[in-house]
């Protein structure tokens, strides 16, 4: 039995034995043996103690301190075994299964862990303490006994450690050997329940501690006052609090020191730290929420330095690892002591371990709240004005995490699936494109993610026909001049451009606060020179602003693009006035220029101006003719006065192309247009006016029997009412061949009036030759109502949507039909010819009024179409003439 | 085109727009730039573009605004109709104060066309003026395969069968090629 339980003894000695001395070690053995067994089994009864202090001693004697040893570890690994971890383990054997299941209600598990685990952990404890006991006398005895002959009391001290530590390396190993699997998830469950217990009384603590501050705060006069307040508040107010709290934590502080001492550190640090890492998750996602209108940062920030640090202080304080324990009002932990803590110099020293907590917490805090606004970017930035302090959260967080590539990934999916669908309106693309760019110039100042994120934007927009227009809408509408205009809120471009301007006033002032060291850097390495037409006066700074114009502009890829739409919208505009009242166009068109340059808006430019010109010159001649009147007074019967008549003076080169329709007027009207013409000429020799007779509105008067009516309509319109004046009733055809148009536009434009219950309509003899006829009598009476007697009606702009200006797509159309006839000309020379040759030969040699400016892509397309109208054929990657 | 006929006849040319006025003060310059021929050759191209006439076509080669190709399809009721004739425009530096070299590609049984395919038409020579363009040029010679010169035949077989129309156009059949692409 020796042998085998100290294989190390030396058997040298055994044989040197006597027989006296083999019954003396028998015998020591035996009450070795015996003692401490009861002294292990003895529940706390040291009654034996000298007697084992004896065998040791006799055993010692003989050499044999390593069976000493060796045996009562052993004696004591398999006591605990037996006593101990078996009954530490039946305690959670009810969890082993259930543990899933009871995840779902994790209120009534919390509770019953605490309680079976802090019961386990006392009686193992308990346990283990007891046989530290034991060992410690053994320790002792082998200490006495070496007393004698050596004096040195750093041997024995050796020892203990030497012997302390092979029993705990005992304790840990027998546990880990024995664990259940389930035993780290209680121990999870455990923290997180005390964890939220202790969040709860420090919420309420932090309330109460931001009431006391708040009134403190009122009392500005005294601010010297105002720390003596606050200690006076912790003392008096949270004493309950402040007491209960430390019992949780001491309490949660003892359990994890038992648990360390059975060996679970680590464990045990990964279920706290699970615990907090969940539930600060937890705390992220309650205060931010869904709610993107105020700042959640700095209150999650609050919070890590309440709960979960406070927690962490408290605990390595109470495990003896923290430098100083610090109270909650002079420590880092409370809200009330984030005023530069240099105010406290010397106390504030947190261990190092807890500031290392503080940055993981910190870094885990920023990357949840990072992840979930992310997450929601999309409604964010749907809300952007609103939004902004959600979008400042994010930005903070992604300069502290640097995760922006996670950013731009998520949001463009989000952009693909919401966004850029055919359902959404173009106009809804545009302005959330516009927030986008405004939230995330203020997370990336650089523009860097804004590109990235912008070019699936653009892309499908290019792809969109209304896409200009709708541009050039947002960037003319809105409120900019006339303040009860309706311009919806915040996303119209004009007020980009209005802010831009203000900002030129102010120049830079905001941009100087802001820029930090690291900014300034950036921007400098990002310093690029200005582009040769920007003005030297106005700095490189407003270029930086032009950013969401010239996004816009990006998205159609010219601005001549946007400038010809601008145009053809600002000639709409101007035609359908009938003062000349231009003062808001003129403005925007200042604004226009600012961004797109003089010359590109140089047509615009001649365009206001023509209104202006035409003001003044319609007045001059009007004055002239008024005096020639009065001198000649020689009125005919049926002539007009010149008075009625407003001309706009277009210079038509630089107008987009009019809308041409033949148009006969009446007799008197074409006579009046005539003098005025004449009056024109005179005046501007060698100018001529040339009437576009079809463009214009007129304010016209009907006269019947029993009413008049007023109507403000197209010429056109007016022309037909015209006729009935003499003749009250007219077939189409006739009707048409009157006022010159083709017999399909005027039934068109007939049901003008007859909407209006003017006009009555009958099938004539001939069934495509309708019949028309005055309604003299006020038919319509019930559908008028009472007020028919003076009724007045006002139409400006038409029913069919009707344009004076050529529309772009009617103008791309014509350039359209000028590639054709090249193309159909090249392709009859050459036979021949593939779509990159095609392309190089109209760059080449078309380069006449409008010059070849398509994609390869637009010319392919627009050739397909000629193969779809059998114009062309395509074989072999060749374009042929369809013969 | 190096050697073509002194004379021609009177040969019926689609009136040429503003003759006279545009001649006088043409002579007087005589170093003109290049910049000038394109701005001339480019709007030519436009005008005949957009002009649209049936039958005749020219098109500058791929990247030489000078060197055109044209066609010019047969007229109806002639004896070439139903046929399509592939040209060759040259234009010099100087144009449009010279005449440009004008070649059929296309093998042409035509009593003013000879086997290499060069042309006799006053306009292209004496007869040219700076008012005359591309377009008028092949309205030319699309009238001259209807009526051509006799008395002056760079190719006397063509010039000799000519009288009788139906032999003439057997023979025009027999000999036209088609134009490969």
């Amino acid at each position: 039995m020796e042998e085998s339980t100290s294989p190390d003894c030396k058997l040298g000695i055994l044989e040197t034995l006597d027989g006296e001395a083999i019954q003396e070690i028998i015998e020591s053995y035996n009450g070795f043996c015996a003692t401490a067994k009861s002294l292990l089994n003895g529940a706390g009864d040291l009654s034996v103690g000298t007697e084992f202090v004896s065998y040791v001693h006799s055993l010692c004697n003989h050499g044999l301190q390593s069976l000493v040893r060796d045996h009562f570890l052993r004696a004591l690994e398999e006591t605990f075994e037996k006593v101990g971890v078996l009954k530490f383990w039946q305690h959670f054997d009810a969890y082993s299964k259930g543990s899933c299941q009871e995840k779902n209600k994790p209120l009534n598990y919390d509770d019953e862990v605490h309680q079976v685990l802090c019961k386990a952990l006392e009686e193992i404890c308990s346990e283990k303490q007891y046989q530290e006991k034991c060992l410690f006398m053994l320790v002792h005895a082998i200490q006495s006994y070496k007393e004698y002959p050596l004096e040195g009391k750093h041997v024995s001290d050796s020892e203990r450690v030497h012997l302390f530590a092979k029993y705990q390396l005992m304790v840990s190993s027998v546990l880990m050997a024995s664990l259940p699997p389930h035993f780290p998830e209680m121990l999870y469950w455990y923290f997180k329940g005390r964890l939220e217990e202790l969040s709860i009384i420090m919420d309420g603590e932090l309330e109460d501690k931001n009431e006391s501050q708040d009134k403190d705060d009122m009392d500005l006069d005294e601010k010297g006052k105002q720390r003596i307040g606050e200690m006076d508040i912790d003392e008096s107010y949270n004493n309950g609090k402040f007491s209960e709290k430390s019992k949780l934590v001491k309490q949660i502080g003892k359990v994890v020191r038992d648990l360390r001492s059975l060996g679970f550190t680590s464990m045990t640090e990964n279920a706290y730290a699970s615990a907090i890492f969940s539930l600060l998750k937890s705390k992220v996602h309650n205060l931010a929420g869904d709610d993107y209108r105020s700042s959640v940062l700095e209150s999650i920030k609050a919070w890590i330095q309440v709960v979960p640090l406070q927690f962490l202080n408290a605990l390595l304080a109470y495990l003896g690892e923290a430098v100083s324990y610090e109270s909650p009002t002079t420590g880092l932990k409370s809200p009330l002591a984030s005023r530069p803590s240099s105010c406290y110099p010397g106390i504030d020293t947190p261990s190092e371990g807890l500031i290392r907590w503080q940055l993981r917490l910190e870094y885990f805090a920023y990357e949840t709240l990072q992840d979930l606004r992310i997450a929601k970017l999309f409604e964010i930035i749907v809300d952007y004005p609103e939004s902004s302090p959600a979008i400042e959260d994010l930005k903070q967080c992604l300069e502290y995490t640097g995760q922006h590539s996670k950013l731009v990934e998520s949001f463009i999916s989000a952009l693909k699936y919401r966004l850029l669908t055919a359902g959404a309106s173009t106009n809804d693309i545009l302005h959330q494109y516009v927030s986008t760019i405004k939230a995330l110039r203020t997370i990336d100042p650089t523009g860097v993610f804004l590109e990235t994120v912008g070019e699936p934007i653009r892309d499908y927009l290019r792809g969109r026909k209304d896409t200009i227009k709708c541009i050039v809408t947002m960037l003319t509408d809105g409120t900019g001049g006339n303040p009860n205009g309706s311009g919806s809120t915040g996303d119209s471009l004009l007020e980009e451009l209005n802010r831009d301007e203000e900002n030129q006033e102010n120049i830079g002032v905001d941009d100087d606060f802001n820029i930090d060291d690291k900014q300034a850097w950036i921007n400098a390495a990002r310093w690029e020179p200005d582009p040769v037409e920007a003005d030297p006066l106005k700095g490189s700074r407003n270029r930086r602003k032009v950013d969401i114009l010239g996004m816009m502009v990006g998205i159609i890829g010219s601005k001549d693009q946007l400038v010809n739409e601008y145009r053809v919208m600002l000639a709409e505009k101007l035609l359908n006035k009938s003062d000349y009242e231009i003062d808001s166009e003129i403005r925007t068109l200042e604004l226009l220029k600012i961004h797109f340059g003089e010359s590109s808006m140089q047509r615009c430019e001649i365009m206001l101006n023509d209104l202006i010109d035409s003001k003044r010159t319609n007045a001059n001649i009007k004055a002239t003719i008024a005096k020639q009147s009065q001198a000649g007074s020689d009125l005919r019967e049926n002539e007009i006065s010149l008075d009625i008549l407003d001309s706009t003076i277009i210079s038509s080169n630089f107008w987009p192309p009019m809308q041409d329709e033949a148009l006969i007027v009446p007799g008197p009207v074409d006579q009046l247009l005539s003098d005025y013409a004449k009056r024109f000429n005179e005046i501007k020799t060698p100018r001529k006016l040339l009437w576009k007779k079809n463009l214009g509105t007129v304010k016209l008067e009907l006269q019947f029997d029993d009413r008049t009516v007023q109507f403000a309509v197209a010429p056109i319109h007016a022309a037909i009412i015209m006729q009935f004046q003499d003749q009250t009733s007219w077939t189409s055809k006739s009707l048409a061949a009157a006022i010159g148009v083709p017999v399909d536009v005027m039934n068109r434009r007939i049901n003008f009036w007859i909407s209006k219950g003017i006009l009555a309509e009958s099938g004539g003899t001939d069934s495509n030759d309708h019949l028309y006829t005055l309604v003299e009598g006020l038919v319509d009476s019930s559908k008028n109502g009472g007020n028919s007697g003076s009724c007045e009606e006002l139409l400006l702009g038409d029913e069919e949507g009707e344009r004076s200006v050529a529309s772009v797509e009617d103008q791309i159309r014509n350039e359209m039909t000028v590639y054709e006839k090249f193309i159909l000309g090249m392709l009859t020379n050459f036979g021949s010819m593939a779509l990159d040759r095609i392309h190089n030969t109209l760059k080449m040699f078309c380069v006449a009024d409008p010059p070849y400016d398509k994609s390869l892509q637009q010319l392919q397309s627009f050739l397909s179409g000629l193969v779809s109208e059998e114009k062309l054929e395509l074989r072999d990657g060749m374009y042929f003439l369809k013969k | 085109m190096a050697t073509v006929n002194g004379y021609q006849g009177n040969t019926t040319v689609a009136a040429p727009p503003t003759g006279t006025a545009a001649k006088q003060p043409v002579n007087t310059v005589k170093t003109v730039d290049t910049q000038s021929v394109l701005k001339r050759l480019q709007s030519e191209l436009m005008a005949l573009m957009m002009s649209g006439d049936s039958g005749i076509s020219a098109f500058p080669e791929e990247d030489n605004i000078f060197c055109w190709k044209g066609t010019i399809h047969g007229s109806k009721d002639t004896v070439f109709e139903g046929t399509e004739y592939k040209l060759s425009l040259s234009f010099p530096n100087d144009y449009p104060f010279k005449p440009p070299k004008v070649k059929f590609e296309t093998g042409c049984f035509h009593p003013n066309v000879d086997v290499y395919g060069n042309i006799c038409l006053d306009i292209l020579q004496d007869k040219w003026s700076s008012a005359y363009d591309v377009r008028t040029i092949l309205l030319s010679i699309q009238s001259l395969l209807g009526e051509p010169n006799i008395s002056s035949p760079l190719n006397s077989q063509a010039a000799q069968l000519w009288c009788n129309q139906e032999e003439y156009r057997k023979m025009v059949e027999k000999l036209y090629k088609p134009p490969s692409a």
